[in-house]
């Protein structure tokens, strides 16, 4: 038996046979079962564990159908329009699905029809029925009100009235009981009787191409998986080629014969085709992955999925017939290492606007096309050739500008005579600057404080390193000194 | 003797075949240099003529003579080249030397990407390639640098590995820090494998690290230099700091003694030149001339005459005698 805890009192919230056979209910006061049956076992309720469960479970249902959605704490719904006859009919679907239920020790309800409400009625009402469509009224006419999926309080006041079934509401008039009960009354009435269509959200979005295969005998060994992956490629390719099309995201749907299902994707940076590319960009994924799929007992349906495509140009081969295309090689490589080590393994700098050192590169992760920041250039006006060099920067910079001891300055505002950077000291031979970068004042919200104005210096040391350092704030500006910083070092 | 134009392409061949299969760069093969070159030996015009056509190609030359020289024809391109720095903070000097190694690579050929590699330690410690930084000095352009950031050497070996058998990358660098564990002899032999085979650099990046048997041809000891003051129409401008320069050692290589070069990287022409070597000399502590024997207020010599010590009265006529004069200081600096 389960309990939570519901408006200060413990309360039943789930109970098995056993305890059902012993006439306590759900919503019972923990205490009141107790004082009746002291023997009783009680476990606190876990939301989030029975939220994981069904998740899981609304995986495992993947394999009937893509369309899935979570209904409620305890339901899911099933699109499967379309996918009985891959399973022998709408019958042999549910029997199928039921027993494969039975057998990972669940306890299942399914109905079938043809709108999600009379659906949801037939499964919570009836129990593994399948209504045929137009067959909606005479499902739902004996049923208690309950099965019109309508809040409590709707349906106290339609049970006052003396409405108990949902054909009593049927065959009442409609106007007064919108005017009374609402319109959710009628809206819920009138999806499951097919008058209005009601969408059922799936919780993943649906895969523009998918393939798959069932196994007679389940593979465990990762090798079987790869080769498996390459097969269904190769049927995914003829169908990404009739659309002219290639695959920039792919996932790997993996059903464990008891119900787990394991899902690795892999993103591409470029449009892919190629059955052995896709192969060795699973290779990676699934090497990385290694310790966290568990092949238990075996996969018994493998299934190959592409969540999103892009125009896919051709290009020609020379007469040799070969294309050496050193960007597909490096878009290949970068895609191989992302899948292995994940989506920041390959970076790549891109210039931004902007006069903060910091700002001014931004490091993204590899992409095919770099998205432009810079708007384009006039074409047609001949740029002067550039007089003034900007200024020099330094070849490393410091993910966070490193506090510096400084003792003294030679001038107030000058560079300093030595320093101390992580507890070693450097005297200071020659210095370049100050070179003044202020903060970006069109980039600062309307309540926030300026940020201090930084003197840089280039610094040479004793030794002969180059430093770049800055000073934040000025001497005698206010009580607290200045503080200094180490960003970057120079070649 | 008459040795037909096939057997000689076959002898070609073969030993090419035999020096790649030792590792051993090919001009160790090149005939001694003091075996008189006579046009007429059939054998010695063999090795010579097979050889003249690789090294052109196989080396990247630095630009200055001496170091080109020393490394026998310049830094291989098709191989594994080590770039120590003794400590972290000479990680500027080692990244500049890589940078200026990789932009006279870029500017030999096509603009293909450099990639560098790194583990997240040593772009923490030394902080991250600022591809601002890369134009105005090395001539890269950013869109050019691609860089990679494992937590883990094993990934980060693994991504070079991937990397170096790749023709699509001008260079790739991996940077790592101290003497790992997972980088021994079979890493450096399998980095130098593929960059043999893709005929690509790969240049690994050692800070603080000690000198570990390695598969790399050379290694290189990079620290940096105080660098010259800039030039301007007027003169050297006192107290500026002028372009990078590095104090290049030669730690190993098959072909050269090691010797120690300061050099410095023009960034208006992208070469690098030599800094002339007396300013290092000037600063011998040892006293060379030892101290007059006429004179009775004769100074001290300047710090402790540690190597040569004196033996009874020296000779005649100022001059120091044999034992007493070093060696590889000529007569001249002497006097």
């Amino acid at each position: 038996m389960i309990s939570h805890r519901d408006s200060n009192a413990q309360r039943i919230s789930a109970l098995d046979e056993r305890a059902e056979g012993l006439g306590l209910k759900r919503g019972m006061g923990i205490a009141d079962a107790r004082a009746m049956h002291p023997a009783i076992d009680v476990v606190e309720a876990d939301p989030e564990a029975d939220r994981r469960l069904l998740e899981g479970l609304a995986d495992w249902c993947d394999r009937y159908t893509p369309l899935v959605a979570i209904d409620g704490e305890d339901g899911l719904f099933l699109d499967v329009t379309g996918c009985t006859h891959l399973f022998g009919g709408e019958r042999a679907m549910l029997d199928d699905m039921l027993g494969r239920f039975f057998h990972q020790g669940f306890d299942v309800r399914a109905g079938m029809a043809a709108t999600p409400g009379a659906a949801w009625a037939a499964a919570r009402f009836c129990g593994d029925r399948i209504v045929d469509g137009g067959d909606e009224e005479t499902l739902l006419a004996p049923l208690p009100l309950a099965a019109l999926r309508i809040a409590p309080e709707i349906r106290a006041s339609l049970e006052s009235v003396g409405l108990r079934t949902a054909g009593a509401v049927m065959a009442a008039p409609r106007a007064p009981l919108a005017r009374r009960f609402g319109t959710t009354l009628l809206l819920r009435l009138d999806q499951a009787l097919g008058r209005l269509d009601e969408a059922v959200s799936p919780r993943l979005p649906v895969a523009p191409l998918s393939v798959e295969r069932h196994l007679a005998e389940p593979i465990v060994l990762s090798d079987d998986i790869e080769r498996l992956v390459s097969l269904l490629a190769v049927t995914l390719k003829a169908d990404l080629e009739r659309r002219g099309e290639g695959a920039r995201a792919l996932a790997l749907l993996l059903f464990r014969v008891d119900g787990a299902v394991s899902r690795v994707s892999v993103g591409t940076s470029r449009p892919l085709r190629d059955p052995t590319l896709i192969r060795r960009l699973f290779h990676e994924r699934l090497t990385a992955l290694e310790q966290d799929i568990d092949a238990g007992f075996g996969f018994d349906l493998v299934r190959l999925s592409v969540l999103s495509v892009a125009a896919f140009d051709m290009r020609q081969a020379d007469l040799a017939g070969e294309i050496n295309d050193d960007e597909a090689d490096i878009a290949m490589f970068a895609d191989r290492v992302r899948a292995r080590l994940g989506e920041g393994a390959v970076l790549r700098p891109i210039a931004v606007e902007s006069h903060l050192p910091e700002r001014a590169v931004a490091i993204v992760p590899f992409a095919e096309t770099p998205r432009r920041r810079a708007p384009p250039r006039k074409p047609e006006r001949e740029t002067p050739r550039m007089t003034i060099y900007p200024p020099e920067r330094p070849i490393r910079l410091f993910r966070s500008p490193e506090p510096i001891e400084v003792p003294a300055t030679e001038i107030p505002e000058g560079p300093p005579m030595n320093f101390r950077w992580r507890r070693a000291l450097y005297r200071v031979a020659r210095a370049e600057g100050p070179e003044r970068i202020a903060a970006e004042w069109w980039r600062r919200l309307p309540g926030e404080e300026e940020a201090p104005i930084r003197d840089y210096y280039r610094i040479e040391d004793s030794e002969g390193r180059r430093y770049w350092l800055y000073r934040q704030g000025f001497y005698g500006a206010s009580q607290a000194a200045p503080r200094w910083f180490l960003h970057g070092v120079f070649a | 003797m008459a040795i037909t134009a096939v057997a000689r392409d076959t002898v070609f061949a073969l030993r090419r075949q035999i020096a790649k299969i030792e590792g051993t760069l090919p001009e160790r093969l090149e005939a001694p240099a003091a075996t008189p070159v006579d046009p007429r030996a059939t054998t010695l015009t063999l090795v010579r003529r097979g050889l003249a056509v690789a090294p052109d190609d196989a080396f990247l030359r630095t630009g200055i003579e001496r170091l080109d020289a020393a490394l026998g024809g310049g830094l291989p391109k098709a191989a594994l080249s080590e770039i120590h720095g003794t400590e972290t903070r000479d990680a500027g000097a080692v990244a500049g030397l890589a940078l200026s190694l990789a932009g006279l690579v870029l500017r030999q050929g096509r603009p293909l990407p450099v990639l560098w590699i790194g583990t997240c330690d040593i772009f923490h410690e030394a902080g991250f390639p600022y591809a601002g930084g890369l134009r105005g000095v090395f001539g890269i352009e950013p869109e050019l640098m691609l860089f990679s950031e494992t937590p883990r050497l094993q990934d980060a070996l693994w991504i070079a590995e991937e990397a170096a058998r790749m023709t699509a990358f001008a260079a790739v660098v991996l940077e790592l820090r101290g003497n790992p564990k997972g980088l021994d002899l079979t890493a450096t032999r399998r980095l130098h494998a593929r960059a043999q085979d893709a005929g690509r650099p790969v240049l690994l990046l050692r800070q603080a690290g000690e000198a570990e048997p390695t598969a790399a041809p050379v290694r290189l000891i990079a620290s940096a230099a105080p660098a010259a003051s800039r030039e301007t129409i007027a003169g050297p401008l006192a107290g500026s700091i002028g372009r990078p320069a590095f104090t290049v050692t030669i730690g190993k290589s098959r072909t050269a003694l090691p010797g120690q070069f300061t050099l410095e990287w023009n960034p208006d022409e992208h070469a690098f030149a030599e800094r002339s070597p007396p300013q290092g000399r000037a600063e011998n502590p040892v006293a060379v001339v030892p101290a007059s024997g006429r004179r009775a207020d004769s100074a001290a010599a300047a710090g402790s005459v540690l190597a040569f010590p004196s033996t009874g009265s020296p000779s005649a006529g100022d001059q120091p005698s044999r034992q007493q004069r070093p060696a590889h200081i000529g007569p001249r600096r002497a006097g």
